[in-house]
């Protein structure tokens, strides 16, 4: 069973040209999640939640604190959804794919084709990314993710950069291929609509890096945004959203 | 009425014919002007040869050209060419594989940058003539001076366009291999040298149109062996047919590795630039 475990985590950019100020991004956190479930961060654009994935994925390294990912007590093989596609030009798609994979052999290109398949992109493996729309690029993305079989899958605001229509039928491959593997999964999103469709749980963050609340989503899937008990979650999400910037505003958050 | 166009099936069919009539028309004004400039050049020539200066001085290109047949049946011209092309690419891969070095630390180093900066405008700075008495100084007649020489006007042309596409390399790119658990190696291998190979090549190119003119003169002053002391030992006989003769041969061999080698390289390499959409998207 994989585990994130975030110990006090603290990440504080130095001052920059741009920014004459050292920026906390991430002030103390604490968080595990443990299981075969997805969890969505949920928070302003700009307080913290990429920093965060970053850490998690190892990509960037924290002020203090500690992340610890692991999988039956040995280190969990992370994997990532970017918010761009960022696939390689000059190979195809499929050779995307093989890419990121640690062993390559003959069956390489048959698992990519799979994963492909599932995100309805079986018969684009051989064109090259500029090729391809917005929405299939992100797809291939999602699909890379799902790939190298991780045991953690990070996802960063992949659906951001789409319009609304695209990215709603990117959730559904989403939540097809994800209710299929089950994987360990930590979806950071500014969009709450996304996140109650998505998430088992939602851990709410504030500007400055602090999680302010942390709710569990008992929803049947899949669930569809014009599920009644999703809108209604999601108004009880932004209501807690309106008191903890009240409370912030009147400095007792 | 009004003069609404209307997209049918038809105007659709009608505006295609009228795009591939465009680009037929396109092509033939292409190369009407390659022919035209080609034509401008031999009818120079004959004007400056037949009338201007006269034969001895600037011979008819015609007789320049028979006078290349047969400097090609003898039996001696294949050892005086490949010396020079031997020399030309050997200082060449020398100066690519120097230049990729030099080319990464620059663009990963703001010390070696402005260490090398300078050198490297020193360096194309100085007239190609000076490299080649300074190598006829240094290494006498020998072929150590135009490999050298060659090399050394070649490293800053691709040096710099390395630095620049390393430079250029899309830094998502690599914080999504390193995400992937990919190794130095890897990165470098599939994502560094595809991404600045474009701007290697260009750079190449470029440094290839210099290096043959060095490597020639080069051996005008240094050597006695290869395509430049011929030219040499024409001009030093007055044999101006000769001269010229050698000229155009070794011109015309460089434009065709030039188009056949260099450009089909260029073309391999970027040819996931011009893939089509597709008709799926």
């Amino acid at each position: 069973m994989a585990t994130v475990l975030i110990e006090n985590l603290t990440k504080v950019f130095p001052p920059t040209a741009n920014q004459p100020n050292q920026v906390q991004a991430l002030g103390g956190l604490n968080l595990s999640i443990t299981g075969n479930v997805l969890v969505a961060v949920l928070g302003p654009s700009g307080c913290g939640k990429t920093t965060l994935l970053n850490i998690v994925a190892g990509v960037e390294q924290p002020t203090s604190g500690s992340v610890r990912s692991v999988q039956d007590g040995v280190p969990a093989h992370i994997s990532y959804v970017f918010q761009e596609p960022r696939l390689l030009p000059w190979r195809t798609v499929v050779n995307n794919m093989i890419f990121v994979q640690d062993r390559k052999s003959d069956r390489s290109r048959r698992e990519a084709e799979f994963y492909l398949s599932m995100v309805g992109l079986g018969d684009v493996a051989d064109l090259y990314p500029s090729q391809l729309s917005g929405g299939m690029q992100q797809r291939v993305n999602i699909a890379r993710a799902f790939l190298v079989n991780p045991d953690i899958l990070l996802m960063d605001e992949p659906f951001s950069h789409l319009d609304a229509l695209t990215g709603r039928s990117l959730r559904d491959y989403l939540q097809k291929i994800w209710s299929q593997t089950r994987k360990t999964a930590l979806l950071v999103t500014h969009d709450v609509n996304e996140a109650v469709e998505l998430a088992d749980r939602i851990i709410m963050m504030r500007p400055g890096g602090v999680i302010f609340d942390d709710i569990p989503v008992n929803l049947p899937r899949p669930r569809h945004p014009s599920n009644p008990d999703l809108q209604f979650l999601q108004n009880d999400i932004l209501r807690r959203f309106d008191s903890m910037e009240a409370a912030v505003r009147f400095g007792v958050g | 009425m009004s003069d609404l166009s209307i997209v049918t099936p038809d105007s659709v069919a009608q505006l295609s014919d009228r795009e591939i009539r465009r680009s037929i028309r396109r092509r033939w004004v292409t190369r009407t002007s390659i022919l035209l400039g080609w034509g401008a050049f031999i009818g120079i020539w004959y004007i400056l040869s037949d009338i201007v200066f006269r034969d001895p001085r600037l011979p008819s290109l015609h007789l320049v050209l028979q006078r290349a047949g047969r400097i090609i049946a003898t039996p001696g011209f294949g050892s005086d060419l490949g010396n020079s092309v031997l020399r030309l690419l050997g200082g060449f891969l020398l100066a690519l594989v120097i230049s990729s070095v030099l080319g990464l630390l620059i663009a990963y180093s703001d010390w070696w940058r402005n260490l090398l900066q300078g050198f490297l405008q020193l360096i194309v700075s100085i007239p190609t003539i000076g490299y080649a008495v300074l190598a006829l100084v240094l290494f006498g007649i020998s072929p150590i001076g135009p490999v050298l020489t060659t090399m050394l006007v070649s490293i800053p042309y691709i040096t710099l366009n390395v630095a620049q596409g390393i430079a250029g390399v899309d830094r998502r790119l690599i914080v999504m291999s390193e995400a992937f658990g990919r190794t130095r190696k890897q990165i470098a291998r599939d994502v560094l040298l595809p991404s600045s190979l474009l701007s290697l090549l260009s750079g190449a190119r470029l440094a290839f149109a210099v290096a043959w003119r060095m490597e020639l003169l080069s051996e005008i002053f240094a050597s006695s062996q290869g395509v430049g002391f011929q030219i040499r030992s024409s001009f030093e006989r007055y044999d101006t047919q000769a001269m010229l003769a050698w000229t155009v041969i070794f011109v015309a061999l460089m434009l065709i590795f030039e188009h056949l080698v260099l450009r089909q390289i260029d073309r391999w390499a970027s040819h996931w630039r011009s893939a089509e959409p597709s008709a799926t998207r």
